[in-house]
C-alpha cells in the first residue's frame, strides 16, 4: 500500500500478462538489438509510444542520439523510417503487430517494400495473446506481410532464436517483419546457441505418422502434441518455420515422406503459415492429407492467453484432433 | 570521381538572378505543354502553376551536383504530389539530372518516366510518393539522419493544398515542429485545386499558415510566381531553428492566359489547345510567336 504522496511503490502494468509467480522477464529481444547496434552504428530504432512494451528502454537508454520517439503516429513512422533507410540507416521501427502493420500498411508498401527499404518492422502481442481485446489482436499481419513483394516475414521462438533472428535481421539486406511474442518470464529455459537462419526450418522431431509445420508460440504447442500422440503410438514430425516467407522449399521433400501435413499458426488460418504451406505443396504436387490449425474467420476478443488458445483452437487438443481426423479420413 | 570538397559544391542559392529564373521559368512552361501534348496524358494545370517553384527550387536553392546525383550530401527534394511530372521531369531535364532525350519516352509502356514518378527514373527521384499524404514523413527521415551525421544537406518536400487533407501529413507536422527540424522546408503549392473542383467544395483546409504555426512551425504566405519573394523566403528559412512552411498561392494554368484559373485536375491538350498555349507563352515571352 502506499503511504501519503509516496509513489515509488507502484507499479505499472506494461500490457502484458505474466504469471504473479513467474521470473523476471529477461528482454532478450531488447538485449539483442542492443547488441546488433553495437555491432552497426547504422541502426536506429523508433517506437510510438510503446518503448516498455517493446523493450527499447535498453536500446534508448544505450543510444540516446539513436533513439527517436514519433509519437502515437505508426504511419508517420514507417515514412520517416523509409527516409532514414535511404539515407544509409537501419531503422527499426516497433509497435504492437496489429498497429506495425495493418495500420500503416500502405507506408510498409511504399517506404519500405516497393524499394526494398533497409526497415526491420517489428511487432510485439502476436495473434491472441492480449486481454485488451480486439482492437490489439493481430490475426492477419502474417497475411498482409507475406504479401508484399520484397518481404521477409518471420516469427522465431524461444530466446536462442530471437536472438539469433535480431542479428539476422540487422544482417539482411532489405526489409524484414519479425513477429515477436514478447519475453514473459514464463519462457522455458532454450539453449544459448541457435541454429535459426532466414529461410532455413528446423526439424525439431521426426516420426513417420505425419508433418506438424508451426511458427512462433505454436512451435511449444505442437511439440507438446507431438508427445501426446507419441504415447498413443503416433509419431510425428514437427519443424519449426519461423520464416514464414520465403518458405523454405525443403518443406516439400519432408513433406512426400508422411501421409499428412497439419500447420499450425497464432494468426488467421488465412494467409498466413497455413497457406503458405498449403500453396507451396500444392504447386509441388505433393499428394498428402492437409489441415490449417488457426483462428478461424472470425475476431476474437480480449482474455488470458491460456483461455483464447483453448477457446479459439490454438490448442494442443486442436492439434491432436486435428491429426486424428485427418487419420480417419485417409481410413475410409 | 571529384576533387570538389563536399561543401563546395553550389552553395545556395545558386543564383538570385530574378529575369533569369523568370526565363527559365516560362521555358520550362513550354516544356509542360510539349511533353503532355503527344500523349494528353499528364498534369497540365498544375505543371503551369508551379513552374516558377519548381525553376526557383533546382536553379537556385537545392544543392546538387548534376554529376555526382548520389552526392551524400547533396540537399533532398521530395515531390509528395508525385503526379505533377510535366514540371518536374522538364525541370530535371533542363538542370542536366535526367537526360533530355530519354524524356521522350514519358508516359511510354516500359519508360521509367511514369506518370506519377518513381525511383525507376533514378537517384533524382528520392522517394517513390504519389501516395498522397507520405513525402513529409520521408523528409523528416531524411531530415533525421542529415541532423545525426552534421551534414549541412537540407530536405525540401513540396506537396499540393488538397494533400493536407491526409492525416498522416499532420502526424508528420505535428512531430517535425515537436523535433525542431530546422533543416526542413515544406512548400505548399497551394493551387486551390483537387480532383473534384475547388478545395472548398470538397473539404476546406484553410487557414493553412495558422494550422503549420500551432504545430510548431515558421509559416511565411507569399505569391508562388513573385520569384523575388520566394528566394527571400527561401533564405530565411534557411537561417531559422524550426521548420519553415511556405504557403506558395498559386494559379493553376499560370502563364497560359487562356488557361490560367482553369480548375481541372486532369486537362487534356489536344494539338489547337497545345499550339496556342505555346503560341501565348511566347507572345509573354516577348519572342514572337513560333
Amino acid at each position: 500500500m502506499m503511504a501519503g504522496n509516496d509513489r515509488t511503490s507502484l507499479e505499472v502494468l506494461d500490457f502484458t500478462a505474466r504469471d504473479a509467480a513467474a521470473a523476471p522477464a529477461v528482454k532478450h529481444y531488447g538485449e539483442a538489438l542492443v547488441e546488433a547496434a553495437r555491432r552497426d552504428p547504422r541502426i536506429v530504432c523508433l517506437t510510438a509510444d510503446l518503448t516498455l512494451p517493446t523493450e527499447t528502454d535498453l536500446f534508448r537508454d544505450t543510444f540516446p542520439e539513436r533513439f527517436h520517439q514519433v509519437g502515437i503516429a505508426e504511419a508517420n513512422m514507417v515514412g520517416i523510417a523509409g527516409g532514414l533507410a535511404r539515407c544509409g540507416e537501419i531503422p527499426f521501427v516497433h509497435s504492437f503487430c496489429v498497429f506495425a502493420t495493418r495500420r500503416c500498411y500502405d507506408q510498409i508498401a511504399m517506404q519500405v517494400a516497393y524499394p526494398r527499404a533497409n526497415v526491420k518492422i517489428v511487432g510485439v502481442i502476436p495473434g491472441l495473446t492480449t486481454l485488451l481485446g480486439v482492437s490489439h489482436q493481430a490475426i492477419d499481419d502474417l497475411a498482409l506481410m507475406r504479401a508484399l513483394p520484397n518481404m521477409t516475414v518471420i516469427e522465431p521462438c524461444g530466446q536462442g532464436d530471437v536472438r539469433a533472428a535480431v542479428a539476422a535481421a540487422a544482417a539482411h539486406e532489405g526489409p524484414v517483419y519479425l513477429r515477436l511474442k514478447r519475453a514473459d518470464g514464463s519462457d522455458e529455459p532454450a539453449p544459448a546457441t541457435s541454429d535459426f537462419r532466414i529461410g532455413k526450418m528446423q526439424v525439431l522431431r521426426r516420426g513417420a505418422d505425419g508433418l506438424l509445420v508451426a511458427c512462433g508460440m505454436m512451435v511449444a504447442i505442437a511439440l507438446r502434441a507431438a508427445e501426446t500422440l507419441a504415447r498413443e503410438g503416433i509419431s510425428l514430425t514437427v519443424v519449426d518455420m519461423s520464416t514464414v516467407k520465403p518458405l523454405d522449399p525443403e518443406l516439400v521433400a519432408l513433406a512426400r515422406t508422411v501421409p499428412l501435413v497439419v500447420a499450425a499458426e497464432n494468426h488467421s488460418i488465412i494467409g498466413g503459415l497455413g497457406s503458405a504451406v498449403a500453396e507451396l505443396l500444392l504447386e509441388e504436387g505433393v499428394d498428402v492429407a492437409f489441415r490449417r490449425v488457426g483462428v478461424g474467420d472470425t475476431f476474437a476478443e480480449g482474455g488470458s492467453t491460456g483461455y483464447l488458445f483453448e477457446k479459439y483452437g490454438l490448442s494442443e487438443r486442436a492439434i491432436i484432433d486435428t491429426i486424428k481426423s485427418l487419420r480417419q479420413r485417409r481410413r475410409r | 570521381m571529384h576533387d570538389r570538397a563536399s561543401g563546395d559544391r553550389q552553395p545556395a542559392p545558386r543564383t538570385t538572378d530574378v529575369e533569369e529564373l523568370a526565363r527559365i521559368a516560362r521555358s520550362l512552361r513550354r516544356d509542360v505543354i510539349n511533353l503532355v501534348a503527344p500523349t494528353g496524358q499528364g498534369y497540365v494545370q498544375q505543371g503551369l502553376g508551379a513552374a516558377d517553384l519548381f525553376a526557383i527550387l533546382y536553379f537556385s536553392e537545392l544543392r546538387l551536383d548534376p554529376l555526382d546525383p548520389e552526392w551524400p550530401d547533396r540537399d533532398r527534394f521530395l515531390l509528395s504530389t508525385a503526379h505533377n511530372t510535366a514540371i518536374f521531369y522538364a525541370t530535371l531535364a533542363a538542370r542536366g539530372l535526367v537526360d533530355r532525350e530519354a524524356l521522350h519516352s514519358y508516359c511510354g509502356d516500359g519508360s521509367p518516366f511514369e506518370i506519377n514518378a518513381s525511383e525507376r527514373v533514378g537517384t533524382v527521384i528520392e522517394a517513390t510518393l504519389g501516395s498522397l499524404g507520405q513525402g513529409l514523413s520521408v523528409g523528416i527521415g531524411m531530415a533525421l539522419a542529415a541532423r545525426r551525421r552534421r551534414s549541412p544537406a537540407r530536405t525540401y518536400v513540396l506537396l499540393g493544398d488538397g494533400e493536407l487533407q491526409e492525416g498522416q501529413l499532420w502526424e508528420a507536422a505535428l512531430f517535425a515542429g515537436s523535433a525542431r527540424l530546422s533543416n526542413l522546408c515544406l512548400i505548399v503549392d497551394d493551387n486551390q485545386m483537387q480532383v473534384e473542383g475547388h478545395i472548398d467544395q470538397v473539404v476546406t483546409v484553410a487557414p493553412i499558415d495558422a494550422k503549420f504555426a500551432a504545430f510548431g512551425w515558421s509559416v511565411e504566405t507569399v505569391d508562388g510566381h513573385d520569384i523575388s519573394a520566394l528566394l527571400a523566403g527561401l533564405e530565411r528559412a534557411r537561417g531559422r531553428e524550426r521548420p519553415t512552411c511556405l504557403v506558395a498561392r498559386t494559379l493553376a494554368g499560370k502563364g497560359v492566359p487562356s488557361l490560367e484559373g482553369l480548375l481541372a485536375h486532369n486537362l487534356k491538350l489536344p494539338s489547337p489547345v497545345a499550339a496556342k498555349a505555346l503560341s501565348e507563352l511566347s507572345q509573354i515571352a516577348g519572342e514572337g510567336p513560333r
